[in-house]
């Protein structure tokens, strides 16, 4: 009796410090930020005014919010595309028998462009992009197609798809990785198997590789979507938001409106509708991915 | 190979801890009996910095009880980190910051200290500065802002391609877009202009809504506790600027290029005019050696506003209301604004001075004393239209102006948006 006590208080004792962290650094901020988005304030001004629900009315009803929205979820769907699909496809040729030998190389070439960092490859992108001096127009001239030049960050109809593209470059890499590692680990007895019975690589790929990475699959897939939400620094070194609002996201939003509108309560508004959206996404994940034994 | 590993931990966590504590303890001077100013500029660039420096250690110099911890922010960023770092405990004894509106929220915070008294204590200092450059830091006839330059924006030209088609500055808007026109008849590229950020073509649209719009309209608009915006020169103003994209007078891309890359194609000679400020005067001068010139933004015949009046502000300094040290920080100000200093100013860096006399034929660049005489002839001042009304409604125009430029929305429906955040923030300035 006394014992499982002890026991229990010993464990209590383990437990509250890393418990009053989060409840600080997490949960408190959380909190905090919501009981602010009920104000009109800014960094500078001691006063605030009890504002109440107005501006969750004013955020819906914003315009901008609405093309912050349609900008995240193209770069989760594009990055879900690029990143979880062509990572997987590229983790799968590097394993294939014949390229294997070469992997560590191609392994490494993929890889470097996610350990740059954003500051770096922002400032590279807006140089690659630009139309006068920039290489993606000079190579489209060099193969004869010069007229699909254009001016990426300043046309705001592509200006969305040329950021977004860049984040395509930085992590596609960093997911093949991911899923080159958990394929390592399918016994080989499987294929060996498979190729007794005479299946096609596709087919092999299809009925054995896939269901067997299943669950980073799905661990890659919520990161990259979570990612995308989350979104900030890309854009806001490459266009902050421009050209006008075109690729406006949810993270340089509440940025423009905390630190340039001087509208606090207005940026800590956006950041419960984020927080609202990723605690929804990561709650799928855990209905679907029920355990998480791998990560 | 355990205990090696464990050993290497122990020791990078007694290095950490020791530099932690170091950096604590140097921070903290005032215990050695002296004042610590902490003072933020914005030019971190490395042909202005030094100036900064030498000032600094010569007032350390003369003045051994007080130091001073001074910090940079470039351009851009520093119109986040004021308003970040105002709001923390640790604000600068002394800060950068634009006239106009941008100076005046932080005066409705009560977060700058009123200067009046010191200004009027010490009419010598007082009288030096040019008056239109003490004015825009202003607010309710209280002096919040000390200048530092006297900042003015002007078309310069090539001289080579003004000559080859036999042209002449242009007086009024309507010479101006006739040089334009045969400009670009003749194969020139009219109007540089990098608009990756966006105040770029704001600072068109400055002068062209103070030509356009009458005075007090204006002053009543920019004013965030009455701004309607309804006046149909805005509208006007911002259609004679379309106009110029229109005709095709800008360069290729404006939209992505940035000031620095424009400037740099103007003085390759791929351009015949640029719109610059009076500080870039000394390096236009430096690429181009004499074959250039400038003149003010022309004569609109019909526009409501004076015509006399240039379009540029003061930029400069502003004093914590928090600051413990208040006299000494004036002390500071004093010293860098002092003759001596604007004169330093005026041939080091090449700066125009808002001290009346500093920047003279003799101490600076022929055009930048000439651009400094026009502002003082000048009736007044257009301050920076990014600058002059409330963030929000800047932050509309500033955004939007690129989507003009681009062709994807018209002036009328830019000028509505403008229309509707003023009255927003007109209800929530009380």
């Amino acid at each position: 009796m006394i014992k499982t006590f002890r026991n229990r208080r010993t464990a209590l004792l383990y437990i509250v410090p890393a418990l009053l962290l989060i409840l600080f650094f997490v949960f408190l901020p959380i909190v905090l930020n919501l009981y602010n988005s009920l104000f009109r304030w800014n960094s500078f001004d001691a006063g605030r005014t009890f504002v109440g629900l107005k501006y969750y009315v004013r955020l819906f009803q914003d315009p901008v919010f609405l093309i912050a929205l349609k900008n995240n979820s193209l770069y989760a769907i594009i990055s879900l595309v690029f990143q979880v699909g062509g990572g997987l496809i590229i983790a799968a040729i590097l394993e294939d028998k014949l390229i294997r030998r070469f992997q560590p190389f191609f392994r490494t070439v993929f890889f470097i462009p996610s350990v740059i960092s954003i500051a770096v490859v922002g400032l590279l992108w807006q140089l690659l992009y630009n139309p006068e001096v920039g290489l993606v127009n000079g190579a489209l001239k060099a193969i004869g197609q010069a007229e699909w030049g254009r001016s990426w960050l300043g046309d705001s109809e592509v200006a969305i798809y040329a950021v977004v593209a860049v984040s395509q470059w930085q992590y596609t890499g960093y997911m093949a990785m991911l899923f080159l590692i958990a394929m390592q680990k399918i016994p080989l007895e499987y294929y060996e198997a498979a190729m007794i019975d005479g299946a096609s690589k596709i087919k092999t790929f299809f009925n054995i590789t896939v269901p067997q990475i299943k669950e980073m699959l799905l661990v890659g897939s919520v990161i990259t979507v979570i990612g995308a939400f989350k979104v900030f620094d890309e854009v806001y070194i490459m266009t902050f938001g421009g050209p006008g609002r075109s690729t406006e996201v949810l993270g340089t939003m509440l940025y423009r409106a905390a630190f340039r509108n001087d509208e606090m309560g207005y940026a800590s508004t956006i950041g419960t509708v984020v927080f609202v959206i990723t605690l929804v996404l990561s709650l799928i994940q855990m209905k679907l991915g029920k355990s998480g034994q791998e990560v | 190979m355990k205990m090696k590993a464990k050993l290497l931990l122990v020791v990078m966590l007694i290095m950490s801890l020791v530099v932690a504590g170091c950096s604590s303890s140097s921070s903290n001077e005032e215990e050695s009996g002296k004042v610590v100013l902490k003072f933020l500029h914005k030019w971190p660039q490395p042909e202005f910095a030094p100036y900064f420096e030498e000032v600094v250690k010569e007032f350390e110099k003369q003045n051994p009880d007080i130091k001073i911890k001074m910090e940079a922010i470039a351009d851009e960023p520093i119109k986040d980190k004021l308003r970040v770092i105002l709001g923390g405990n640790e604000v600068p004894d002394i800060m950068f910051s634009w006239s106009g509106e941008f100076a005046r929220k932080f005066v409705r915070a009560d977060a700058a200290l009123d200067l009046t008294p010191y200004l009027n204590e010490d009419a010598a200092w007082k009288d030096g500065f040019i008056p239109a450059s003490l004015q825009p830091f202003s607010s309710n006839g209280k002096n919040y802002g000390i200048p530092l330059r006297f900042n003015g924006k002007f078309f310069i030209y090539n001289k080579e391609i003004f000559e080859k088609y036999h042209l002449e500055a242009p007086k009024t808007w309507d010479e101006f877009l006739d040089v334009l026109e045969t400009l670009k008849k003749g194969g020139e590229t009219p109007l540089i202009l990098g608009n990756q950020s966006p105040w770029a073509a704001i600072h068109y649209l400055t002068g062209l809504n103070q030509k356009m719009v009458a005075q007090d309209v204006r002053m009543k608009d920019y004013n965030p506790a009455s701004g309607e915006f309804t006046d149909p020169g805005y509208v006007k103003a911002m259609e004679m600027f379309a106009d110029l994209n229109k005709k095709g007078y800008f360069m290729k891309n404006v939209n992505s290029s940035s000031h620095d890359m424009a400037k740099q194609l103007f003085f390759a000679g791929k351009g015949a005019i640029f719109y610059v400020e009076l500080e870039e005067f000394p390096d236009a001068d430096k690429n181009m050696k004499g074959n250039w010139g400038f003149f003010p933004m022309p004569d609109i015949t019909e526009g409501k506003g004076s015509q006399k009046y240039i379009t540029g502000a003061p930029d400069g300094f502003i004093v914590s209301s928090k600051t413990k040290h208040p006299d000494e920080a004036i002390k500071f100000l004093k010293f860098l604004t002092s003759k001596d200093n604007a004169l330093k100013l005026v041939k080091q860096i090449g700066w125009p001075s808002p001290i009346d006399g500093a920047t003279n034929p003799d101490t600076a660049l022929k055009e930048v004393a000439e651009g400094v005489e026009y502002m003082k002839q000048a009736e007044g001042m257009a301050e920076w239209l990014d600058t002059d009304v409330h963030a929000k409604v800047a932050d509309v125009y500033l955004s939007n102006i690129q989507l003009l430029l681009d062709g994807s929305k018209s002036p009328d429906k830019i000028i509505k948006e403008v229309q509707d955040v003023a009255k927003q923030v007109k209800s929530e300035v009380e």
